[in-house]
C-alpha cells in the first residue's frame, strides 16, 4: 500500500457524466464524477448496485465514452493522455497497453486453454509479425504469471475445467500480461466464496505492492474496500465521500 | 499509434472456433454441397454437348463446301487443289439430297440419303467408327452381362463380312451370286434393333408388315443379312429442277450409329455413283436439240436421208452437291475455312461458268460448328439455364453462411466484448468473421471441389451402383441415347466454382462480421 501524498497523478476524472438509453427512457448514471487515482495507488469504488461504479470503470478503462456537455465538458485523463479526445484506435491502443481488466465472471474464451487465455492480449497488442518475434517472451512471461498464481499446471486446461477461484487468476494473469501501469477490477471476488474471494485479494494486494501496480477496484462490500488505500464512495451517480482506508 | 488489424489472435480464433463448433461444419457442409452440385451439373453438361458436338462433326469433316440441289462440276480437281495444301489432311465428294425409303414393312419414311466415296469419305471422318455391325474384343461400358451379339464367336465371321461391306457399300447376293451396291443404314432407321438399358442393339430376326385384310405378314428383320430398302428421289435435269420420280432397290451392307439420334433415324448411305446416277448428276453427254422437226440429214452409213438428229457438242461432267475438307491436327478451324474458300475462288478462275461463283460460294464454305450451329447453341443455352437455376439454388447458402454466422457472432457475444476490452479495433474483430468465413469457405469448397471432381470421374461407376442397391436409374441408354453418362472436369470450370464457392462464404460473413465490429464493448461484456 502506498502514499498518495507521496505521488504524482496518473488518472484524473472531472465532470463525468452518463446517461443511458432504456428504449426512449433516458436513465443517468453518473451525475458528474471527479476522481484522481495517484501512481500505485489501489482505490476501491465503494457502492450499492446501481450507483454506477461499473460504469466508471467503463469510462475509465476506455470502453465507453462519457456523454458531451459543452458547458461543462468531461475529461478522463491518463498520464498526458486525454482519453475522452483519443481516437477509436488510439484507444484500443490505450486498452491494450496501458490498462488491464479484471471482471466478475473472469470472461475468459471458452475455447482457448488457460495459455492462450492469457497470451490473448499480448497477440493483440503485437500484431502478427510482432506476436511471432516476441512469442518466446510473452509466452514465459505467461507462465511466469501463472506459476506465481499457483497454475503451473493448468496451461493445458479450458476454462471450463477450472475452479472459479482459478479462472480469475487466470484473468488477472490475462491483464497482467502486457504490463499495465493500471489495473480495473470490476467486482473481482463477486462471484466466488469467501475463502476463495480472499485468496483472490491476496493476489492482487501482493502484485500492487510488488509491482507497485495502480489499482481500481469496484466492489459492493465494504469489507473488500476496507483493504485498499482509498475508498471513494459513490452515491446515486455521484462521489459521496472519499475516505483513506481503515487499514491505512 | 499502430493498431493491428490482422492479428495472431484472429487466426487462434478462427481454428478453434472451427474445430469445436457444430454450425461451422453445417456451413461448411452447406459450400461443399454447393460447389460439388454446381461442378457436377457443369461437366455433365459440358460433357454432354462436347460428346453431342463431337457426334456430329463424326461424319461431316471440319469445313464443307456446299453447293445444294444442283451441285458443282469438277470436283474431282477442287479436292486434288484441297489436298494440295497444308492445312488440308483430306477431302471427300458428297451427294445430299433427301428421299423416300420403303421399309421392308412397307412403312414409307423421308430420309437423307448421302451418296458417298467411302474410301475418301472414310479417310475424312469417322466413318467407319460408327458401323455398328461389326466383331468387337470387349463388352461396350454397360454391358455387364456381355450379352451384345457382337462379341459371340459364333458371329464373328458374319459380322467381319458386314463391316467388309460397309466398306465397300456393296452386298453379295445370296440368290444371284452377284456382288450389288449396297447401303449403309443408320441403326434406329427401321425400329427393328431394339436398344437395351445396357446401350446396345438387340437385332430382331424379323418384322411385321400390316395388310388390309387386318393380318400380318413376317418380313426380313435383320437388315444386313438380307434385307433391303426401296429409295425414291427426285432426278433433276441440267438446271437442277425436280424432273422424275426414280426409285430402286438397295441392298443394306450394315447398320451405322453416329452418336446423333435424329442422324441415326433418318440417313442412310449409298455409293457416289449410285446417287449420281439416280439424280442425273452423272457424267453426260452435251447436245445440240434440234429445233427444227422436219429438219432432214444424210446418213454417213447408207447414203439415205434420215431425220436430223441431235449433235453431241460435249461432255457435261458429273457433280456433287458437297466436298468435305478434314484439316490437318491442330490446324485453327477459321483458318482452314479462310484457306478452303481461297482455294475454291482460284478453282472458280479455272472453270469460270461452269461452276457457281465465288461470291455466291462465300456463304457456304462453312464449319462444321457453323454447321451444326443451331444444336450447338441448343445445348449451350441448356447448359447455361440449368447452371442459372443451379446457381440460384446455391446461392442460397449465402444466406445459409449468413444465418450461420449472424448465429454464432450472436453466441459469441461475450467473446467480443472481451477482445474488444483487451484492445482489439473493431476492423480486427471484423476480420476475425471474415477470414472465418474464408476458411469455412475454402474448405467447404476445396472439400467440394474435391467430391464434385471425385463423382464427375466415377459418375458411371455411381449410377451402376445405384441401379444395382436401389434399381434406380437416372441415366437409361434407350432415352438418352449415349451409353454412358456424359462427363468432363475442364480444370478452368473447377477454379470458377471453387473461386465462386469462396466467395460466397466471404460474402454470407460480411454482414455478421459488420455487426460484430459494431457492437458496444459495454453490452456485449454485459451480454448473457
Amino acid at each position: 500500500m502506498s502514499d498518495q501524498s507521496t505521488q504524482s497523478s496518473i488518472l484524473e476524472v472531472k465532470s463525468v457524466r452518463k446517461t443511458y438509453k432504456l428504449g426512449r427512457v433516458k436513465v443517468p448514471v453518473l451525475h458528474g464524477v471527479d476522481l484522481t487515482v495517484h501512481h500505485k495507488e489501489w482505490i476501491t469504488i465503494l457502492g450499492a448496485s446501481g450507483s454506477g461504479k461499473s460504469t466508471l470503470m467503463h469510462l475509465i478503462g476506455g470502453l465507453d465514452r462519457p456523454d458531451r456537455y459543452p458547458e461543462d465538458p468531461a475529461s478522463i485523463v491518463y498520464g498526458d493522455r486525454v482519453i475522452t479526445s483519443l481516437g477509436s484506435k488510439a484507444l484500443d491502443r490505450y486498452r491494450s497497453t496501458e490498462v488491464g481488466f479484471v471482471f466478475q465472471f473472469y470472461h475468459l474464451l471458452p475455447e482457448l486453454d488457460v495459455l492462450g487465455n492469457v497470451c490473448i492480449g499480448a497477440m493483440i497488442r503485437h500484431g502478427r509479425l510482432g506476436y511471432v518475434s516476441n512469442r518466446k517472451s510473452v509466452e514465459s512471461r505467461a507462465k511466469e504469471l501463472l506459476e506465481r498464481f499457483g497454475l503451473s499446471e493448468r496451461i493445458k486446461h479450458r476454462p471450463a475445467e477450472l475452479s472459479g477461484g482459478e479462472r480469475q487468476r487466470v484473468a488477472i494473469a490475462r491483464a497482467l500480461i502486457n504490463e499495465p501501469a493500471m489495473l480495473l477490477a470490476d467486482e473481482p471476488t463477486g462471484n466466488l466464496d469467501l475463502k476463495t474471494g480472499e485468496s483472490i485479494l491476496e493476489v492482487l494486494a501482493e502484485l500492487q505492492q510488488d509491482s507497485g501496480l495502480t489499482m481500481v477496484m469496484v466492489t459492493h462490500d465494504e469489507r473488500i474496500a476496507a483493504r485498499a488505500d482509498r475508498v471513494i464512495r459513490l452515491v446515486d451517480g455521484r462521489v459521496e465521500e472519499q475516505s483513506m482506508s481503515q487499514s491505512v | 499509434m499502430i493498431v493491428y488489424t490482422r492479428s495472431v489472435y484472429q487466426a487462434l480464433l478462427t481454428k478453434k472456433y472451427l474445430t469445436s463448433k457444430l454450425m461451422p461444419i453445417l456451413a461448411m457442409l452447406a459450400v461443399m454441397l454447393s460447389v460439388a452440385t454446381i461442378l457436377i451439373t457443369w461437366s455433365v453438361m459440358g460433357g454432354f454437348l462436347k460428346t453431342l458436338v463431337n457426334s456430329g462433326r463424326s461424319l461431316i469433316g471440319d469445313v464443307t463446301v456446299s453447293w445444294p440441289n444442283v451441285g458443282f462440276a469438277h470436283y474431282d480437281e477442287l479436292i486434288a487443289m484441297l489436298e494440295e495444301d497444308e492445312l488440308v489432311e483430306g477431302a471427300t465428294p458428297i451427294i445430299e439430297t433427301f428421299g423416300l425409303i420403303q421399309l421392308p414393312d412397307d412403312r414409307i419414311e423421308l430420309i437423307t440419303i448421302k451418296g458417298i466415296d467411302v474410301q475418301s469419305y472414310n479417310r475424312v471422318t469417322n466413318y467407319e467408327d460408327t458401323i455398328w455391325w461389326k466383331p468387337i474384343d470387349e463388352p461396350t461400358a454397360k454391358d455387364k452381362d456381355a450379352s451384345d451379339v457382337r462379341l459371340e464367336p459364333d458371329f464373328t465371321q458374319a459380322m467381319e463380312m458386314f463391316r467388309s461391306n460397309a466398306m465397300t457399300l456393296t452386298r453379295r447376293n445370296p440368290e444371284s451370286g452377284i456382288t450389288e451396291q449396297a447401303g449403309v443404314l443408320g441403326v434406329e432407321v427401321t425400329g427393328l434393333n431394339v436398344r437395351t438399358h445396357d446401350g446396345i442393339y438387340d437385332p430382331r430376326s424379323f418384322g411385321f408388315r400390316a395388310l388390309p385384310d387386318g393380318g400380318v405378314e413376317r418380313v426380313p428383320g435383320f437388315m444386313p443379312a438380307g434385307g433391303s430398302v426401296g429409295l425414291t428421289v427426285l432426278s433433276l435435269d441440267s438446271t437442277g429442277k425436280p424432273v422424275d420420280p426414280v426409285t430402286r432397290t438397295i441392298p443394306i451392307a450394315n447398320e451405322f450409329q453416329s452418336g446423333i439420334y435424329e442422324i441415326d433415324t433418318s440417313t442412310i448411305f449409298v455409293p457416289l455413283d449410285v446417287m449420281q446416277e439416280m439424280l442425273r448428276l452423272d457424267e453426260a453427254r452435251k447436245v445440240e436439240v434440234v429445233e427444227n422437226p422436219f429438219a432432214t440429214e444424210i446418213d454417213p452409213e447408207t447414203g439415205n436421208r434420215r431425220p436430223k438428229r441431235s449433235e453431241v457438242i460435249g461432255i457435261d461432267p458429273a457433280r456433287v452437291t458437297t466436298v468435305l475438307v478434314k484439316a490437318k491436327d491442330g490446324a485453327n478451324l477459321q483458318q482452314v475455312r479462310d484457306r478452303v474458300y481461297a482455294i475454291y475462288q482460284l478453282f472458280e478462275d479455272k472453270h469460270k461458268g461452269e461452276v457457281p461463283s465465288s461470291f455466291s460460294m462465300d456463304n457456304q464454305v462453312r464449319t462444321w460448328e457453323e454447321m451444326n450451329a443451331t444444336m450447338i447453341n441448343a445445348v449451350k443455352k441448356e447448359t447455361g439455364l440449368v447452371l442459372f437455376i443451379f446457381g440460384i439454388v446455391s446461392f442460397t447458402s449465402v444466406f445459409l453462411v449468413l444465418a450461420i454466422f449472424w448465429s454464432m457472432v450472436s453466441e459469441k457475444t461475450k467473446d467480443i466484448g472481451i477482445l474488444r476490452a483487451l484492445g482489439a479495433s473493431t476492423p480486427g474483430v471484423a476480420w476475425l468473421w471474415i477470414r472465418y468465413g474464408t476458411a469455412i469457405g475454402l474448405i467447404g469448397a476445396t472439400v467440394g471441389t474435391i467430391v464434385g471432381i471425385a463423382v464427375v470421374r466415377n459418375i458411371n461407376g455411381i449410377h451402376d451402383w445405384l441401379g444395382e442397391t436401389f434399381n434406380l436409374v437416372i441415366w437409361d441408354p434407350r432415352t438418352y441415347y449415349f451409353i454412358e453418362i456424359p462427363h468432363e472436369v475442364e480444370i478452368p470450370k473447377a477454379i470458377i466454382v471453387f473461386v465462386v464457392g469462396v466467395l460466397t462464404c466471404v460474402l454470407g460473413s460480411l454482414i455478421p462480421a459488420f455487426r460484430s465490429a459494431r457492437m458496444d464493448p459495454v453490452k456485449a461484456l454485459r451480454f448473457e
